[in-house]
This record gives C-alpha cells, structure tokens and sequence, in this order.
C-alpha cells in the first residue's frame, strides 16, 4: 500500500493522449484516429476562415 | 497422347480433349455456332499442335489455352476466337479477384485499424472489434460477389476503374439509404420492432426512449443514416402528456396539504376527470387555456377561496418544475442513448439526425431548449456527444430576429453549437426550400439528413411533396477531375465526356432501382412493416415495394469540382471569377440533366454534393497512378470534397459563404458548406451568430460552424488544446501529479485501486465555465 506522500506524488494519465473531436462529411469523430488516411491528410490540411473581411458584412447591413 | 496437363496450382490432373472441344463448343455457340463435331476436331487439332511443341513435357492449363486461341484463328475462325478469348480474361478476372477477396480478409484479420485503412473508411465504424471486423467481411464479400456476378458489366468497370463510384455497393441487391421517420404517426397506437410490441408512449421519458428504438430499428433496415424530420413537432405531445399526468398527483398533494383532504387521490383524479369532460382541455404548460379557471371553480364547490388559489398555486408550480426536470431527463438519456445504443450487430451506433427549432407551442419550445441543455452539458464526464446530429431549422418570422417566438431557441442554438458543433443550421427561407413551406404544416419543412441528403421535392406525386416517410434510395458519384484531366483544357471536349458519364450513372441508378423494386415489405419488418416508408402502411407483407419507392431519391453525386476547375483553366472558383463561372455551368449542367432523367423516367432524380468520406482518396489515388502527380489536382491525398472552396485556401469566411451558396441551389439532392472558425467561438458567439446570419443571406441551404474540440481526459477538461492542457497543465501522454489534480478540486474520493477521472459529481455540479486562454497552435 502506498502513503498519503507517494500516493500524492503520483502521475496520473501517462501515455494518455488527447481526444480531438473534429467534423467530417456532415458528422462528428471522437478522435482523428478513426479517419481514414484521405481525410486525415484533408483535415490536417484545413485553414481557418477569416471573419474580418468583408464585402458581405456591407451588403448585410444596408 | 497426351495424358496429364500442370493445373494452374501446380497439381497435375488427366487431359480430357473433351473439356477443350467443350469450352470451343461454348465460345462457337456464343457467336451463334451450332456445329459440335467441328469442334471437336479443332480440339483435336489443339493436341496435335500441343503434342508437337511440347515433347516429352507436361503442357499448363495457360499453355493449352494458347494453343486454342493459335488454332482458332489458324482455321479461320475469328470470332469464336474473339469470344473465348473473352471468356479466358472474364475467368482470370474472377480468379484475380478471388485472391484479392482472400488477401483483403487475411489485412482484415491480422491488421489492426491504425495499419489497415480499410478499416477506417468509415470513420463510425470501429474495424478493430469482432462484429465491426464481421461486417467488414460481408461488406468486401459482397462488393467482389455483385461486381462479378450482379453489375453490369460497363458499370463495374466504370466503378473499379474510377470513372464513377457506386455508393454503399455491398448493400447493391439489399436495401436503399435512409428515411426520415414521423414519429407521430409511428407512435400512435404503438408500434412493433419485430422483436416486441410498444404502446404508445404516455410520457416524455417514454417518447424519448422510443424515439431512439425507432432510429436504431429503421437503421437496420437501410444501409444510411435515420432522421427526425420533426423532433419538436414529435416530442410535444409527450410532454403534454406529462404535464397532465403531474398536474394532477401535484393537485392531489395539495388536497392532502391544503385541504385536509384524506381521499386526495382519488378526489383529484375525480376532479380532473370531470373538469377534462366540462371544458375539453388537458391542464397544460402555459395555463392559457381555461382549464385552470374550471378547475378553480370545481375546488370551490368545497374549498374557500384561500384554499383554492393554493391548491392551484401548488400544482401548477411543482407540474411545471417536475415537467422541465422530466423532460430534461428524457433528453439527456436520449443525447446518451444515440451515442450508445448499437445497430448493425453491434458494430456502430445509428447515424441519427434531429432536426427541430419551428413548433412555437410551450411544449415543443420546452422539447429543444432541455434537449439542446442536455447536449451543452455533455456525457456522463463532459464529453462532446457525436450524435445525434442537430439541425436548428432557421426560420423569419419562427426563431431568426428578436421578437421572433423561438428566438432565443435561435440563441441557445447558436451558443451550444459554439461549444459542441452541433446544432448545424437549415435555411428553410433559402428559395429552394421555401417553395415547399406552408405554414401550419410541418411536413413540408425541409429537413436534411445529418450528412446532408434533402428529399423534399415529388415528381411521382406532386401534391406530396413532402419530408416525412421519404428518403434516399442510392446515389452514385462521378468522378469530375477525371474528365478534366482527360480533357487536356478542351471545355467542350469535358461536356462530352461529362454527358457520357451520366449516362451511365442514370443507368446504372436504374439498374439499381430495379433490384430494389423487385423486394418485398418483408424484407424491411420495421421501415415498410411498421409504415415508417410514405404509403408502405397499404402494403401487405408480400407485396413488392416498387410502387411506394418511387417516392424515394435516385441521386447523382460529383466530387473534387475545385481540381476539375484547376484541371480546365488553372483556377479554382475560390480564386478566380471566371472559375466560378464554369462551376456553376458545371453543376447546373449535371442538375440540367437530372431533372431531364426525371421527367423522362418519371422518378425523382436529384444531385447531390457528395459527402464523400470513403472517396474521398479513392479517386485521386488512382489518377495520380495514371496521370502522375498534377499540380492543384492531384497533388494532395483527398479531392475536395463536392463543391467546396479547398479547405487548404485561405479565404474570409463571408467570402466563402457567397462563393458556395449558389451551388445549394443547384444540388437539390443534398448540400453543406462549412466554415472554419478559429479560436473558442463561445468567447465570440456575436461572431458565430454573424457567420449562421451571413448563410441564410447568401441563400444557403444547409450550413455548419468547424472549429476545434478538444479534450483532457485526465482532468475533463473540454475545450481548445494546443501543446499543453489549459486545466492541468500536462502535455499529451504526461502525467500530472494527484496532488495538483486534487488542487484543482477532482479526484475527491479516489483510492489507490480506481485511479482515473470517474467525473466526480461533486466536482461536476461545481463546475465552472472553463477559463479559456486560446493557445496558439
């Protein structure tokens, strides 16, 4: 049995990854590790929208 | 003489000339000969060649089928040589294919999934178990079996070389996509899984509980995913029902309290009885409509005025807190269960779909906004549910402006899908969706399917043009970049070759069509059995489907338009207006012909843009092999996905709503466009509610909000992790000390033996909104 002191000391979670939860075609995926290898290379290839520009804000105001 | 031939294993067998003279007898009379006699001597004549050349050596099964085809053409006999020559490739084919069934099953067996990308085509399948490995069998089996033995032969081709792809192939001979279920109409009088009858449901919980029955039985009845075209609309009643039920044990506790009342029970069951007889009305949730008058006045026939209001005060109250608590309940074990239950001998859960956000009444209103709390909540330790997927109808004048009756639904919908990514959002003002809206009719909203498939228009029966009971019977997909790649910048060339290619997609949609009129109701106990299928409820078990599945969706489908528009001028539509051009002449092009095949088949056919998560690699992997590596084309592993700007271009997301939004129109099959957001959206819902705005503006049909959920499961915390986690501190694969995980106030009440975050109640009802520092990847 362990004492208060060690079991203080102890790691908790090593080797345990993190879980990313991403979308693909409409549904979500608990982790990328059930992606097959095209939508892994697709997600991976993903960049964010910008929400500054815009010609559109204009339009939508008036 | 020849006595012994060398079989193509090795082993040695006799010679029988009758075997050759037979097989030159088949191809002879396939070309139209009749003459066996003659081909026994052609026979002859192969032994007497084979004798000659071979010597003392035992001839191959290879070597003797040479010598036929030599002495066929030798003797003038040119198209029996054609034909048998035919028949030896479509042999070795079969035989090829047989080795590769065999190697697939030996990858399957003795690969695990992180090796074995078969495994993981589709991403809720998990390869790695026994049943998922089962169903990976059957389904290679049966893609081999129907490609040799079932599918036109130009179609197989067509589908094996990558011209076109058959979607769901191993399901062929089986069953068609999907449905959107009505639940009202399936629960009332209750309804049979085919294993056991349910009454109807007389409560929230158990409408619920039934509800996800229904998605998990009708999933094994098709091969697609399962939608609630209505859940508002469904889950209402329930909690109707529920409010009564409660209103009336609360009325006798407050007879007992109130009234010294010994006989409570059966006094307010006698009450409520009567007052339900006198007005016609049940006690309901927004207490509007006179029943609470009548009952007041039933009290006070024997109560004074004192007693009366607080015998009402005292059920309305607690039927109303008890009817919030039971209906969030119903939707959390619902959230649970559709993430839980299994389908398809147990080797995924069901692809469900909600859709909901326009039923104004209290109940209905009551439905989405417990079940959309349920899903901000999470699983049992926070995590983000994968299903079901939601989808908020928005709607002018129902939910989208202030002053709207579901307008905060609209809110809340925007702020959990901040968090979870679901509710995505429908457009039901979109023109093409509004066509079909009329008001006071739920049925003619349009609903999609979570992956994206609409089926609301009905060319077999105009006046039904309809969600419920309807749905997708197959669709199949053209490979696009192909033809362009092919067309080496010829624009008219690219038409061609593009009319020849949905030629054969209608065709072989056809073909497929007739495999699934031909089965019966009782090939399908729960989708036409139960009447869950438009007009299957007239049919006896025996009856083929034919007629009732012509209400269905026969779908063409198209991939990778951004490299096909690289391919033809160098631009994708993301980039250059020109581009955009020719997309649109594309896909209207193909919607063009689609409705043509409809008015000329008189069935609905419609276009999709393909979700496409198995094709996805298939069809750049093969024209990289053929064409090699093209810059912007076939460059990267996966063609971009329908439509879609490629996800690698940077580009404003209000930029990327306007040039995808016209394409929604054109797909009337099914579409989505999806946008990327950076950092935590729930830090920012102005900005989230902007981008759903700036969709239904751009008259979007469908649309969806990415952004990155991550998790520790160490300490639970949910949110966005870059190198290091924001709660504890640990990198991926680190541990941290139990110390500072008990600082952090978890792990109260562990021992040694159950280490591991148990997601301590404790600490989840203190739980706090997590600070959430953006850490820049």
């Amino acid at each position: 049995m362990m004492n208060e002191k060690e079991m203080q000391e102890q790691l908790i979670g090593e080797g345990v990854g993190f879980e990313r939860i991403r979308r693909i075609t409409g549904y979500l995926v608990g982790t990328l590790d059930r992606f097959n290898n095209a939508k892994r290379a697709e997600e991976h290839d993903r960049v964010k929208h910008d929400m500054s520009c815009c010609s559109f804000e204009e339009a939508h105001t008036a | 003489m020849i006595q012994q031939i060398v079989k193509r294993d090795g082993r040695k067998a006799p010679f029988e000339l009758d075997k050759i003279a037979a097989a030159i007898f088949g191809a002879a009379q396939a070309s139209g000969g009749q003459d066996y006699e003659m081909a026994r001597s052609l026979a002859e004549q192969v032994e007497k060649m084979l004798e000659s050349a071979a010597g003392d050596q035992i001839p191959t099964v290879e070597h003797i089928q040479d010598t036929v085809e030599k002495v066929l053409i030798e003797s003038g006999h040119a198209r029996t040589a054609k034909k048998y020559i035919l028949y030896r490739n479509e042999r070795t084919r079969v035989r090829e294919m047989n080795t590769k069934l065999m190697k697939v099953y030996e990858d399957l067996t003795f690969q695990s999934s992180l090796e074995n990308d078969v495994k993981r085509e589709n991403a809720n399948i998990d390869g790695d178990t026994a049943m998922g490995t089962m169903l990976k069998y059957g389904s290679e089996g049966a893609k081999q079996f129907y490609e040799m033995f079932i599918l036109d032969p130009a179609h197989a081709a067509a589908h094996r070389e990558g011209d076109i792809h058959i979607h769901d192939l191993d399901f062929l001979t089986l069953t068609t996509t999907c449905c959107q279920i009505d639940l009202l109409k399936l629960f009332s009088g209750g309804f049979c899984t085919g294993h056991g009858f349910l009454r109807e449901p007389n409560d929230i919980r158990s409408y619920a509980a039934l509800a996800c029955i229904a998605i998990q039985s009708n999933q094994n009845d098709q091969h697609g995913g399962q939608s609630v075209p209505n859940f508002d609309y469904s889950m209402a009643p329930g909690i109707r029902k529920t409010f009564r039920k409660l209103f009336r044990s609360n009325l006798a506790k407050a007879l007992e309290v109130f009234a010294a009342d010994e006989n409570n029970e059966v006094d307010a069951e006698t009450l409520t009885e009567r007052v339900e007889q006198q007005t016609g009305k049940w006690a309901c949730l927004a207490g509007d409509n006179g029943y609470d008058e009548a009952m007041a006045a039933a009290l006070a026939e024997t109560l004074d005025e004192q007693a009366v209001q607080k015998c009402m005060r005292f059920a309305r109250k607690y039927a109303d807190k008890e009817t919030r608590k039971a209906t969030y309940q119903a939707m959390e074990a619902l959230v649970h269960n559709l993430n839980t239950m299994h389908s398809r001998a147990g080797a995924q859960i069901p692809f469900s779909s909600l859709n909901y956000g326009t039923d104004t009444s209290p109940e209905g209103r009551l439905a989405m906004e417990q079940l959309m709390l349920a899903t901000e909540a999470g699983l049992g330790n926070g995590e983000t549910p994968i299903f079901p997927i939601h989808i908020f109808k928005v709607k002018e004048g129902v939910n989208y402006n202030e002053g709207d009756p579901n307008y905060d639904l609209f809110k809340l919908a925007c702020r959990v899908s901040a968090k979870r990514m679901f509710p995505n959002f429908s457009f039901l003002d979109a023109p093409f969706n509004k066509q079909y809206y009329k008001p006071g009719h739920p049925e003619t909203e349009c609903a999609y399917m979570g992956c994206r498939t609409r089926v609301i228009g009905n060319r077999v029966d105009p006046t039904r043009e309809i969600v419920n009971g309807r749905g997708n019977l197959s669709f199949t997909s053209v490979n696009l970049p192909r033809i362009a790649i092919r067309a080496h910048g010829d624009i008219d060339w690219f038409f061609e070759d593009l009319d020849r290619k949905i030629d054969l997609v209608i065709d072989q949609l056809l073909a497929r069509f007739r495999i699934q009129a031909a089965k019966k109701v009782r090939n399908y106990p729960f989708l036409m059995g139960e009447g869950v299928w438009i007009d299957s409820d007239k049919l006896g078990p025996d009856d083929t489907v034919g007629e009732v599945l012509k209400h269905g969706t026969l779908t063409m489908g198209f991939i990778g338009l951004a490299e096909t528009l690289k391919a033809l001028i160098g631009k994708h539509h993301g980039e250059s207006d020109e581009a955009q051009n020719l997309g649109l002449e594309i896909v209207s092009h193909m919607r063009e012909r689609m409705d043509q095949a409809g008015e000329k088949y008189g069935l609905n056919f419609s276009l999709i843009a393909t979700p496409a998560e198995g094709l996805s690699g298939r069809f750049v992997k093969i024209d990289r092999q053929k064409f090699g590596l093209i810059e912007g084309v076939t460059d990267r592993d996966y063609y971009t996905n329908s439509f879609h700007v490629p996800v690698y271009y940077p580009i404003g997301a209000f930029d990327k709503i306007m040039r995808e939004a016209p394409y929604h129109e054109l797909t009337n099959g099914g579409h989505i466009s999806y946008i990327e957001l950076d950092g935590d959206p729930s830090q920012n819902l102005e900005a989230f509610e902007a981008v759903v705005r700036a969709m239904k503006e751009a008259g979007i049909g469908y649309g969806a909000i990415n952004h990155p959920i991550d998790r520790d499961p160490v300490c639970g915390y949910t949110g966005i992790i870059g190198e290091t986690c924001p709660r504890c501190g640990r990198h991926e694969g680190e541990g941290v000390p139990l110390s500072k995980l008990q600082k952090l106030g978890l792990y109260k009440h562990l021992n040694s033996m159950t280490l591991g975050y148990h997601g301590d109640p404790a600490e989840e009802a203190d739980r706090q909104p997590n600070t959430l520092k953006v850490v820049k990847e």
